[in-house]
């Protein structure tokens, strides 16, 4: 099969000693961005975007990838430890993690933890080498209208599966396409929506927007609720990880499920968040030993785990083969590409295959080298939240801005920030979703140029979404999607009728304990 | 603060930020031009999505509008305080003196007033993250940061 022989070259460019250490340098700066409250994987990424302007596509990647995954490990850790996730991904990991660090098997949660998210890593890498080039070969059928409709899934799938307000998902992607079409238009050339404002002018940038909203607003919330780190320490002993592993194979239907769920959420945006609660939920409700969940047992970290970095991984695929992102963080890769100058899409594979496999390569390897660091360096990392938060809390805002301001050295860029965070706050509090916001913005200008160009074709009638047989079903599919709230509430309300102690609350694990279904 | 007055205030700004979408991009026109769609078509429209949605918020929060939730208590109220209007002075600061020495002065101010940390240990921490960030940044990234009178007295620019 080509697609081995393609991934075996890509072997070769992702080894080399330069390439291993920025995995390791990556890793290391993930796993601390992941276990800092405030700075998760898809600002840390944002943040190191800007000092990778100047290296190569493929090592820029590679650190940026590399970064990802320490991060989601990252977050676990925290989770586990202190009872403080990280990262949003990870929150579903502390409902059986810190009981059972609570219970003195700190170290065995953590390499339970570490191994099923890289098992689930390991699956979604797998599905990637052996999907990319079909689904690459696919999307080259593509014209205007399929990619508008694409996107249109891509949208939709954020309101039918991401299980927050259907309404509020709406605004907060509605806002983030308007942030993309601020600034220069790109087919007419004229500047919009401006409002007189010369700041305006260069646009908003997504990058800013994502410091602000996940960094700034998330710092906000976390200082809300009053920062205290009961840490619960753990050395991991080799012993420890031996007996994990040895009692791996015992969760093996926990791993699948976990999986297969990961990657479906992953290449459907719905995202790694997404992906942990559900795995969660499904998990608590149809395994064995349903009843013991949140008292510390195994298989209530396994399954977020391994769905969580089953999704982050199995994001990729569409970013590379569609340019289409599966999650916040791969949408401010897909944003990296651009600025690089590579061409998000099919057209990758066959312009760049040393940099699509070379990437694909090093998320075998560089999940090896983050499962091997993070389990020595747990306890280093752990004590970085016993420094006292009035010092790591305004390092990490200095951080924050100074990113900001290096994307564009623009001074108005930090007002943004500000804004923004005020925005991520308020948006986080009143569960309003922010990785669809983020996806729209980086994708706005993409979907209107294909929605306009759409039009031209067609001379205005939007008919033209139906005008085969693969634009109508992707066209279908997001209308689908998108009313899915509305049809999954009226055939609950029937079934309600029937029985009136129905029992469903299927929907509340999907995205998370606080959201409300209208 | 109730979580019913945060959600309408939410969603009137939301409300606000839809109809100047629609407004702004009534400008560049919103119909059918010789070569295709005008320019402000797209940004009208998700304006329209945006503004009706937000009405459809308001609507729901209102139908909730007894339920008596609290969205932030005067405990986290005066956290949030304490945290983010130091975040503004630190902008401020950074606008006007440079990253570098709002950095220092930053951290220094929010260990000594929030953390109670001894002077000293409050400015040799302070130095030493203003130069860790000016070695990584200026020397070693060759990234320039916003620069202030101290810096140009120094000879940087």
């Amino acid at each position: 099969m080509g697609n081995f022989e393609s991934l075996w070259h890509g072997f070769s460019v992702a080894l080399t000693t330069y390439h291993v250490l920025l995995m390791i340098t990556g890793v290391l700066l993930g796993i601390l961005v992941g276990v800092l409250p405030g700075l998760g994987a898809p600002n840390g990424v944002t943040l190191l975007l800007p000092l990778t302007f100047g290296m190569n596509p493929v090592a820029a990647i590679i650190l940026l990838t590399s970064m990802y995954w320490g991060a989601l490990f990252g977050g676990s850790t925290t989770s586990i430890l202190f009872n403080i996730p990280g990262e949003p991904s990870s929150v579903a990991t502390t409902f059986d993690g810190y009981p059972m660090a609570r219970q003195g098997k700190a170290a065995h949660a953590l390499t339970l933890a570490f191994l099923s998210a890289a098992f689930g890593a390991l699956v979604g890498v797998i599905l990637i080498t052996l999907l990319s080039t079909w689904a690459a070969n696919f999307a080259l059928r593509f014209g205007s209208p399929e990619y508008f409709a694409v996107y249109f899934l891509a949208f939709a799938s954020f309101v039918g599966l991401g299980g927050a307000a259907p309404l509020k998902t709406l605004v907060s992607m509605g806002l983030g396409l308007a942030f993309a079409a601020v600034g220069m238009d790109t087919i007419s050339g004229s500047l919009r929506l401006t409002f007189g404002l010369d700041t305006l002018v260069s646009g908003i940038s997504f990058l800013v927007a994502v410091i602000g909203l996940f960094g700034i607003g998330e710092l906000l919330i976390s200082m809300e609720e009053g920062l205290r780190f009961d840490g619960i320490k753990a050395r991991i002993s080799p012993r420890a990880v031996f007996e994990a592993i040895r009692s791996m194979p015992r969760h093996w239907v926990a791993l699948l499920r976990g999986s297969s769920i990961g990657c479906w959420m992953g290449i459907t945006p719905g995202g790694p968040t997404a992906a942990s609660f559900m795995s969660y939920g499904l998990a608590r409700r149809f395994s064995k030993r349903g009843k013991n969940f949140g008292n510390g047992e195994p298989e209530g970290i396994i399954s977020p785990e391994t769905a969580d970095h089953a999704a982050g991984t199995s994001a990729m695929l569409p970013m590379l083969a569609l340019g289409v992102p599966g999650s916040a963080t791969s949408a401010v890769m897909l944003g990296g590409l651009m600025i690089w100058g590579l061409n998000p899409g099919p057209t990758l594979f066959t312009d760049r295959p040393d940099f699509v496999w070379g990437l694909i390569a090093s998320m075998y390897i560089a999940n090896i080298v983050a499962v091997v660091l993070v389990l020595s360096t747990v306890p280093i990392f752990a004590s970085i939240l016993r420094v006292p938060f009035a010092i790591i809390g305004p390092m990490i805002v200095v951080v924050c801005f100074i990113g900001a301001y290096t994307v564009s050295a623009s001074q108005p860029d930090l007002l943004l920030v500000v804004l923004f965070g005020i925005m991520g706050y308020a948006f986080k509090k009143l569960d309003y979703p922010i990785a669809p916001m983020v996806l729209a913005m980086v994708l706005g200008d993409k979907a209107e140029d294909a929605f306009r160009q759409s039009m031209i074709m067609s001379k205005g009638s939007l008919a033209i979404f139906w005008s085969n047989g693969l634009a109508a079903t992707l066209t279908a599919l997001g209308l689908l999607l998108l009313c899915w709230p509305a049809i999954a509430a009226t055939w609950r309300r029937a079934r309600n009728g029937k029985r009136p102690m129905g029992a469903v609350e299927n929907r509340g694990s999907n995205g998370g304990e606080r959201q409300e279904v209208a | 603060m109730t979580r019913f007055a945060a959600e309408v205030a939410t969603a009137l700004v939301t409300l606000a930020l839809g109809l100047a979408i629609v407004v702004g991009a009534r400008e560049y026109g919103t119909g059918w031009a010789a070569g295709g769609p005008e320019p402000g078509t797209f940004p009208f429209y998700v304006g329209l999505l945006v503004t009706a949605a937000s009405a459809g918020n308001l609507l729901l929060a209102w139908r909730k509008r007894h339920a008596g939730i609290v969205f932030v208590n005067a405990v986290q109220l005066r956290r949030i305080a304490a945290f983010g209007l130091p975040i503004l002075g630190f902008v401020a600061l950074a606008l006007t003196l440079g990253f570098y020495v709002a950095t220092a002065i930053y951290l220094a101010a929010v260990m000594r007033f929030q953390g109670g940390f001894r002077w000293s240990a409050c400015i040799a921490v302070a130095l030493c993250t203003s130069a860790f960030f000016f070695l990584v940044l200026e020397v070693w990234f060759r990234v320039p940061l916003l620069k202030g009178p101290l810096e140009a007295i120094l000879g940087y620019r």
